[in-house]
């Protein structure tokens, strides 16, 4: 018996007896921030969800499956599903427009020329910038009366105020803002294209533009969805373009779901209400994160 | 004239560049406009100069000397925020990376499931609750909110422990056998050799740390917490007239984060790349 234990301990390759808290003391730290920043709040959440609360978040009265839900009150406001239309629309656009620059950048920079490097640094340095920053650099590009813009096209337009521009405002802001990290991870994938795959189109006689189509993008087909998934998940929770640049408004045109939880525990102390905004962006986020995980392991490669 | 094939180098170099000159110009503009106004003269920037006649650095001095702006004070505040977020990520993390790559322990694989789990889960999605929760402690306006919440990441002990993985076990159970504690092997030997991975970390958590605006934003309501991302959004509230007071504002914050992407470009872009799996 105690042969066995002792040959055990050597097979091992440890001979001393471990402390067995041990390991749950290196976790220790990073389990408790956890525990108590991301796991309770969690659940805090979805609780909160199911009460009407007070003005300091105090959950007063239980109203799940009643005719006071807080889930209910949201599926019967047209405000509600205003706001599910507009996050769905500014995210499909910052998602499909990150992806375009971030594979046209990568496309140009595909071959290396005297000053690649710099360019390639340019591309991606929107990676670094704040969204706060960026925000209030393009207020003063946009701005009605001593914009950039509006000095170049002699216009007065409201870009942030005015119904027909502001929500294509803040998708460009955030598409500026999402144009470095598509292109860091696109041109990554370009690099891994074998290169005998371009010499057989050579060898074709295949274009410019045909090889692109039907030998590029084909190959780097699990990187571009891997990232409109990353895309889609950060448009969900933009938040400082639509606060400094429209303020969820003019109307509803820009009140994305991130806004609207911040209206609705902020502005309006109505913490159950927001709870309950919050759960169904956490729940859509989650759909997309779980179909990437199921595309991942099948591969998007033709 | 025959075209050597220097020459067509050198064409076909410069066709490349001016490609790019368009997109460079998408990217480049609202960053140099920026600076342009914070250095114009304000009857310049009300008569729509895009570039300034003579530069004037007066709103920078006005920002750093004018106490009503509290200027220094938030680049203080963002600092100390920034950097403890960092120092704490690298050490929360390589603990919990090291057990969860050299130790064997009862419910290792679920602890670590719990941990990626933590990736699903928009911030925005607990900060009611964790803006609740500071109120309750009395912890708004103070550094401590401001920190707590961030002393670790999911992606930061996963990008740490993948880096653990790829050293030999023999090197582990060599120091086990000198009699080496587990606390000692992981700082004198585990921490030393990760350093690539760790100023990834650490580049990635300083950057997203200063970059942060909505959490800073709730839990702070005095001057005197307040961080400069939201030092430079106020500005406008304070005074829409000083555009360019503004806009220097938004340089300053802005030096930081690219001096990071300057100088550690390969440590960003690397932890970037690992913490992208999040989202």
């Amino acid at each position: 018996m105690a042969k066995n234990k002792e040959a055990k301990a050597i097979r091992g390759g440890i001979q001393k007896p471990q402390f067995w808290i041990e390991p749950y003391l290196f976790l220790l730290p990073s389990l408790l921030i956890f525990g108590m920043f991301l796991y309770y709040p969690f659940f805090r959440t979805i609780f909160l969800s199911m009460f009407l609360t007070n003005k300091t978040g105090h959950a007063k009265i239980f109203v799940a499956f009643t005719e006071k839900d807080n889930y209910l009150a949201l599926f019967k406001s047209a405000s509600f599903w205003a706001s599910v239309r507009v996050t769905f629309k500014f995210v499909f656009a910052v998602a499909f427009g990150g992806l375009l620059i971030g594979l046209t950048s990568s496309l140009l920079t595909e071959k290396k020329y005297a000053g690649s490097n710099f360019t390639a640094a340019v591309y991606a340095m929107p990676i670094a910038i704040a969204s706060a920053a960026a925000s209030m650099a393009f207020k003063m590009v946009l701005h009605p009366t001593n914009g950039l813009l509006n000095n170049i096209m002699g216009t007065q337009i409201n870009f942030t105020g005015d119904m027909r521009y502001a929500l294509g405002s803040v998708i460009a802001v955030t598409v500026w803002l999402t144009s470095g990290i598509n292109f860091i991870f696109i041109s990554a994938g370009l690099r891994n294209v074998p290169a005998e795959l371009y010499d057989s189109a050579a060898v074709d006689g295949a274009g410019y533009w045909r090889r692109v189509w039907s030998v590029t993008i084909p190959s780097i087909s699990p990187t571009l969805f891997f990232q409109i998934i990353i895309n889609i998940i950060g448009a969900f929770q933009s938040f400082s373009q639509i606060k400094l640049l429209t303020e969820g408004g003019p109307g509803d045109t820009t009140n994305v779901m991130v806004w609207s939880i911040y209206m609705d525990a902020f502005r309006n102390f109505r913490f159950g209400s927001a709870a309950a905004r919050s759960v169904i962006l956490f729940l859509i986020v989650m759909v997309i994160t779980v179909i990437q995980f199921r595309f991942e392991k099948r591969g998007v490669n033709y | 004239m025959r075209i050597t094939t220097v020459q067509r180098r050198k064409l076909q170099n410069a066709g490349r560049f001016v490609l790019n000159i368009p997109l460079m110009l998408v990217i480049l503009i609202p960053l140099l406009y920026t600076f342009s106004i914070s250095v114009m003269p304000p009857d310049e920037i009300y008569n729509n100069h895009l570039i300034p006649t003579s530069v004037k650095f007066t709103n920078y001095v006005q920002a750093f000397t004018n106490p009503y702006y509290n200027f220094p004070r938030m680049i203080l505040n963002s600092f100390v925020v920034s950097t403890t977020v960092m120092l704490g990520q690298m050490i929360t993390c390589s603990l919990a990376a090291f057990a969860f790559s050299f130790l064997e322990f009862k419910g290792k694989n679920l602890l670590f499931l719990a941990v990626l789990a933590t990736m699903m889960v928009p911030g925005e999605v607990t900060i009611i609750a964790n803006y609740l929760t500071m109120m309750r402690w009395g912890w708004l306006d103070s550094y401590r909110a401001l920190i707590f919440p961030f002393l670790t990441s999911a992606m930061g002990i996963f990008l740490l422990r993948q880096y653990y993985l790829t050293f030999a076990k023999e090197l582990y159970e060599a120091a086990k056998l000198d009699g080496c504690s587990n606390l000692r092997f992981l700082g004198s030997i585990v921490v030393p050799l990760s350093r690539p991975a760790l100023g990834a970390l650490g580049a990635y958590v300083f950057l997203n740390t200063w970059n942060q605006y909505m959490w800073p934003l709730l839990v702070t309501n005095s001057r005197n917490y307040r961080t400069v991302q939201i030092g430079i959004s106020m500005l406008y509230d304070i005074d829409a007239v000083s555009l360019g007071l503004m806009m220097a504002g938004v340089v300053i914050v802005i030096v930081p984060s690219l001096s990071i992407f300057v100088f550690m470009n390969k440590q960003l872009i690397n932890g970037l790349m690992s913490g992208a799996v999040k989202g």
